[in-house]
């Protein structure tokens, strides 16, 4: 004979299973989103070494609408995005189509391709400012060799935003293409043969087989970098802390200047905030266009 | 014989010791007696060599351990704060960037040096450095007057003009003693892209501001009108710091390289000691990087000279850039004790010598007028010294990272051609009048420059 409450906890077994999962994500990610809200809702000071919090969000708002940086660190952000991931899109469905049709080596060339992912983040930032160096730099002695006088790599505003988004790109193609290599691997062989005996041209292959058939693969890899995108930091942290001006100027950047050097918790939280809701925008958006495209 | 023998080697061993000069005695420096073990939180600087060896003859002496947590400068601020706002600091002594002070002396997360020990005094030699390390809690402002004492300077980190000696003698040129002298001087040297004649700082933010500054103090300008007093008028946008810019502008662009908007400390000391640049407004602390064999190809080439004059006839502008050791509030009341007791020892002069001769710039006056000067190694002492007296403590206020992040960006804007000076100096004028109004003080601003 069952007790009585047996069928309740029968029912309700699976989701006690759930609660070690659903505890370590609300203290691991709930709690800090919560916090980071309450942040940016107060303005703090520090007295006799404590903290004190004051509910003030108007004083954040009036931060953000006279910040003059705010503007062009998100034009610039947004424009970093849709330029960089789309080269890097471009370039590494590009190199994962060609490394897939290799017959020998593909092994060597894949990890060759990968290496720029396994540098830190630092070493690449010295590495291109070095690189770009006004008068020692490889890119500007190239140049002279060519008979072009220096480029201002990194201190022309024309420049500085590209010259960031050349390093990024050399940074995260070997992402793109991982993720975009594995894909075009494991297309069905069969498919691609019947293509062939159809007599499809390489190029017919790759527009009406191969490009259908990856599309949640590009989907995934677009989605992932565009969110990394967004907060890219050290890249131009190292190369020109937002200058010359605010030419390079992105949003996580201003963020770190407005927390740590500026020291101004309240306001920092509803940059980090902005952030966020700026990627959501993006995506949503994003993911709108590519339903749409299915459908039509 | 035997007896011959021992009298010999008796009489042999009494020479040999009066002829061996005794070691320094260590009663010539401060006694402080058996002290707990500290650990200092210390930036890597090129000064930081004879820091340690410093650290290591007081180990030595007092058989007082420290430890040193070496830390790159962009992560020294977040271990201080880190440190301060925990249970228990982990760092007794913290060394803080003039900049940030403030942060923490407003914050109450540092102990009053007389809270500790009520009777330790700085010796009347020590440098002032600008008065960085007193803080007045009721004027929210750096100063002695009416501030208690909240930390001792390990470094006063001034500008001087660093120059190729060679090229300068060669030229027929003597050292510039005004920025116009420069000017001139550049146009006879330079030989771009080969040789610069005259490179600074114009990277935005900390840099251009702070390299900026001798121009705006030297032609009189000022960032506010009388902080200390609690007039917090904007005076960013007066016909003197205009004509501070215009010089400073002219400069960079006539003698500097192609990126004069982005080049930071380190690309200055690059172009200097790879023998590129004619001159740099350089701050001390850089020095070594010059007479470094490993990694100057300028050893022995380069002379020291005070600041320039912006204005014929007037006083330099130097701006004070100095670090402060000071006692977190959450450290214990032993370890407080045994760090009041280093700096006693560090600020000796003996000490102060023994900082100088491996490498560190010192802070007593006494030690900078030495024999020491006369060294070739130390030919930077009587520019550093003349500089350093006529310097001034700069953004001592609360809001100073805000001012700086606001006025540094116009600069640069103006520098590198995004906005007209006047323009930059408006726009600058209005930014920073908001933020004090933010912070309740009381400003304003003066009437805007036609642009």
């Amino acid at each position: 004979m069952k007790p009585p409450s047996s069928g309740f906890l029968d029912r309700s077994f699976p989701y006690w299973t759930l609660l070690p999962a659903v505890i370590v994500f609300v203290v691991l990610s709930v709690y800090p989103m919560l916090n980071l809200v309450g942040m940016s809702l107060h303005v703090y000071r520090f007295e006799g070494g404590q903290e004190i919090a004051t509910f003030n969000p108007w004083q954040n708002f009036s931060y953000f609408s006279g910040d003059p940086i705010i503007r062009p660190a998100i034009v610039n952000t947004i424009v970093f995005v849709l330029v960089a991931v789309s080269a890097e899109m471009a370039i590494g469905l590009a190199l994962a189509i060609c490394v897939s049709r290799v017959s020998r080596g593909k092994g060597l060339i894949r990890t060759l391709i990968i290496l720029p992912i396994l540098v830190p983040p630092v070493a690449i930032g010295s590495m291109w400012r070095l690189m770009y160096n006004f008068d020692f730099g490889i890119l500007n002695q190239g140049a002279a060799l060519l008979g072009l006088g220096p480029i201002n790599w990194l201190g022309d505003p024309r420049f500085s935003l590209l010259s960031v988004i050349i390093v990024d790109v050399w940074h995260w193609v070997p992402f793109i293409f991982l993720i975009l290599f594995a894909a075009v691997e494991g297309l069905p062989g069969d498919v691609m043969e019947a293509a062939k005996i159809d007599g499809a041209t390489q190029g017919q292959t790759t527009r009406y087989v191969v490009l259908p058939l990856l599309k949640p693969a590009i989907v995934v890899a677009f989605t992932f970098r565009s969110i990394l995108a967004f907060k890219t930091f050290d890249e131009v942290f190292l190369l020109t802390s937002g200058g010359p001006g605010t030419s390079s100027e992105l949003i996580s950047l201003h963020l770190y200047k407005v927390f740590f050097q500026q020291n101004n918790l309240g306001y920092g939280a509803m940059l980090s905030i902005t952030v966020i809701l700026m990627v959501v925008s993006f995506l949503l958006v994003s993911r709108r266009v590519t339903a749409a495209q299915a459908q039509g | 014989m035997q007896l011959k023998s021992a009298l010999a080697a008796a009489a042999l061993g009494a020479v040999l010791w009066t002829a061996t000069p005794a070691p320094a005695p260590a009663a010539s420096f401060v006694e402080v007696g058996k002290q707990a073990p500290i650990t200092i939180l210390i930036n890597a600087s090129p000064w930081y060599a004879g820091f340690e060896k410093a650290v290591d003859l007081y180990s030595q002496q007092t058989g007082n351990k420290v430890d040193l947590d070496v830390t790159p400068y962009g992560g020294m601020l977040e271990k201080a704060r880190n440190a301060v706002r925990g249970g228990t600091s982990p760092y007794d002594l913290l060394n803080l960037d003039g900049g940030w002070t403030i942060e923490f002396y407003e914050g109450g997360f540092l102990k009053p040096l007389n809270d500790i020990d009520a009777g330790f005094t700085v010796p009347k030699e020590l440098l002032s450095c600008g008065n960085t390390h007193y803080w007045n809690a009721a004027k929210r402002f750096r100063t002695p007057d009416g501030g208690k004492l909240m930390g001792v300077p390990p470094n006063c980190n001034v500008h001087i003009l660093a120059y190729r000696k060679d090229l300068y003698d060669k030229a027929g040129l003597s050292a510039p003693k005004t920025y116009d002298d420069v000017l001139a001087a550049c146009q006879k040297i330079q030989s771009p892209p080969n040789m610069y004649g005259f490179v600074a700082r114009g990277e935005r933010g900390n840099s251009i501001r702070y390299d900026f500054s001798t121009f705006m103090i030297g032609h009189g300008g000022e960032i506010v009108a009388n902080p200390q007093e609690g007039d917090f008028t904007v005076t960013v946008n007066s016909p003197q710091v205009l004509a501070a810019l215009n010089q400073f502008i002219t400069l960079m662009k006539t003698c500097g390289p192609g990126n004069y908007g982005s080049i930071g400390q380190a690309d200055m000391i690059q172009l200097m000691a790879s023998g590129k640049a004619a001159a740099v407004q350089a701050v001390i602390a850089a020095w070594s990087n010059f007479e470094d064999k490993t990694k100057s190809a300028v050893v022995g080439k380069v002379a020291a000279a005070p600041v320039p004059a912006a204005v014929a006839g007037k006083k330099p502008g130097v701006v004070i850039g100095n670090w402060s050791f000071a006692v977190p509030k959450n450290t214990s009341d032993d370890k407080a004790k045994a760090a009041i007791a280093f700096l006693k020892w560090f600020m000796s002069p003996e000490a102060q010598r023994a900082y100088a001769e491996a490498g560190g710039i010192p802070v007593r006056v006494d030690t900078l007028k030495s024999d020491l000067a006369s060294k070739p190694q130390f030919s930077w002492m009587p520019a550093y010294l003349d500089s350093v007296e006529a310097s001034v403590a700069s953004l001592g206020y609360a809001e100073a990272a805000a001012v700086e992040a606001a006025f540094g960006l116009r600069l640069n804007q103006a520098l590198i051609g995004e906005m007209s000076p006047a323009k930059a100096l408006n726009t600058a004028a209005g930014e920073i009048e908001a933020i004090f109004a933010k912070s309740g003080r009381k400003t304003g601003k003066l009437a805007p420059l036609p642009e």
